[in-house]
């Protein structure tokens, strides 16, 4: 009985360090090895409880280094995998604010509380705003049509600024950009509902693309940030979740009396 | 740490005679405590995983079809939303704004569930991307039944009879591109909640042809 003694000294060591590569467990038990090895020869009280285990363990204790490794690794392994699934389904599962927040170069709007970016009041004629294009504001009664359409000619703030409060992204680039860059990014609207674009006069880069509140610049029409924006945004942008894209302004230009909230008038 | 502790003090109480039976003792109960602390681990992150897990996942056919049938939809109200406000005839405006409530509620019952798999209602896929065999399917970003932007700045500038008569041949083909995909849905998906509206889908787009076929033929009828 001399012999497993000092054998099983070890093997208790060994267990703690291989329950203990890099995962939770690991700490406690460690530590654990090192108060019972310390406290253990001091102190001496009965207890019915440990008796039990002091002949089964012995038995198999000697022996199951082998089976204790195995089943050790097969926890590490399953606890990797199962945390891996939790990482994966938090990071999918992040709301579309945090995901926008890691497009590099996105511009926050609505973390600045600028009063005249949130005012969201409907008013008549032509309406100036804080940014270039903008991002929100004070806007007219009726919205661009915003179901996928993509207009040649500006249009006016004044009814996009309406449809990017129901959601809509929209994309404006350069007046005058090459006609073969205008089609790649027409690729990123047609036929899909809460988007629109139009050319802008004036714009400072190529491309800028802007929900409520959030806007993204870009020279490049292939920049793969415009569609990470894109499908970050789209429809989840909505000040009114579940309202429509359609039933507005269809036609181009500036805001004009006649287009104040009557010339569809199904503004909402 | 409370739990280790305390381990150490029963291993230590366990084996009062030799030296071998408190390491014996002290082994047990650390297995013991692993075992319990792995277990617990794992039951958690799988609680945690299950029903997410078990829930549709971004590249799946239910998501897929979630997201385009919201897209083709929308254009469906919108043409009904066109012909509700400017037709003068009752039977026509009445169907207008029965396929533009059903299908704008039948959107929000969509994007409600993606919500629920923590899905987002947009993807960068392609349309139909969900649906075997659907290469060529999509011309320019509309998928199949879809009116193009020209044929709907036509029926927003029709009036009277040729209103009427376009937005009955627009919806129809915009049925049967639904159809046809609510059909697939149906066929492919083993989610219960949208086979049943996939399902839906299909008997209500197919009766309402059946009204179409006859309004037109009214129409038509009328000189």
């Amino acid at each position: 009985m001399s012999t497993p003694g000092p054998e099983r000294v070890p093997s208790t060591v060994k267990v703690g360090k291989t329950t203990g590569q890099g995962k939770p467990p690991t700490g406690p038990a460690k530590k654990t090895v090192a108060n019972a090895k310390k406290a253990g020869p001091a102190k001496k009280a009965g207890g019915g409880k440990g008796k039990k285990p002091v002949t089964p363990v012995k038995v198999s204790g000697s022996r199951s280094m082998g089976p204790i490794l195995v089943i050790g690794a097969v926890a590490l392994v399953a606890l990797a995998i199962v945390g891996f699934a939790i990482f994966n389904v938090v990071q999918g599962s992040r709301s579309w604010e945090d995901k926008v927040a890691d497009i590099k170069g996105v511009v926050n709007y609505r973390a600045q509380k600028n009063p005249q970016i949130d005012d969201r009041n409907h008013k008549d004629g032509t309406l100036s705003y804080v940014t270039s294009p903008p991002v929100g504001g004070a806007h007219n009664a009726t919205p661009q049509n915003c179901n996928g359409d993509v207009y040649d000619a500006p249009i006016a703030n004044e009814h996009a600024v309406h449809s990017l409060e129901h959601g809509a992204v929209w994309v404006t680039y350069k007046q005058g950009l090459p006609a073969d860059q205008v089609a790649v990014l027409a690729k990123k609207v047609q036929g899909k509902d809460y988007s629109l674009m139009s050319p802008y006069t004036g714009l400072d880069k190529n491309v800028s693309v802007q929900v409520w509140g959030y806007q993204l610049k870009t020279d490049d029409v292939n920049d793969p940030r415009i569609d990470e924006f894109i499908k970050d945004t789209r429809v989840v942008a909505a000040l009114e979740p579940g309202i429509s894209c359609s039933g507005g302004n269809t036609t181009t230009g500036p805001v004009t009396a006649a287009a104040n909230g009557a010339s569809m008038g199904n503004g909402k | 740490m409370t739990i280790s502790t305390d381990s150490g003090t029963a291993a230590d109480a366990a084996a009062p005679e030799d030296v071998p039976a408190p390491a014996r003792g002290r082994r047990g109960w650390l297995l013991v405590i692993a075992a319990l602390l792995v277990g617990t681990l794992l039951g958690l992150g799988i609680g945690f995983l299950v029903p997410r897990l078990s829930t549709p996942g971004d590249g799946s056919v239910e998501a897929g079809f979630l997201r385009d049938m919201a897209v083709h939809h929308a254009q469906a109200v919108e043409m009904s939303m066109i012909v509700h406000e400017k037709s003068d005839d009752p039977e026509i405006v009445y169907l207008a704004s029965d396929i533009a409530l059903t299908q704008h509620g039948q959107i929000g019952y969509m994007q409600a569930w993606l919500r629920d798999w923590h899905l987002s209602p947009t993807t960068t896929r392609q349309p139909m991307a969900w649906m075997p065999d659907s290469a060529g399917s999509v011309v320019n970003g509309l998928m199949p039944g879809m009116a193009t932007p020209e044929q709907m700045a036509d029926l927003r500038k029709a009036t009277g009879k040729d209103l009427n008569v376009q937005f009955l041949t627009l919806m129809r083909q915009h049925h049967l591109g639904g159809i046809h995909m609510a059909q697939e849905a149906v066929r492919l998906s083993h989610n219960s909640d949208v086979k049943w509206l996939a399902g839906t889908m299909v008997t209500s787009q197919q009766g309402e042809i059946t009204v179409i076929d006859n309004l037109l033929k009214k129409i038509q009828g009328q000189q």
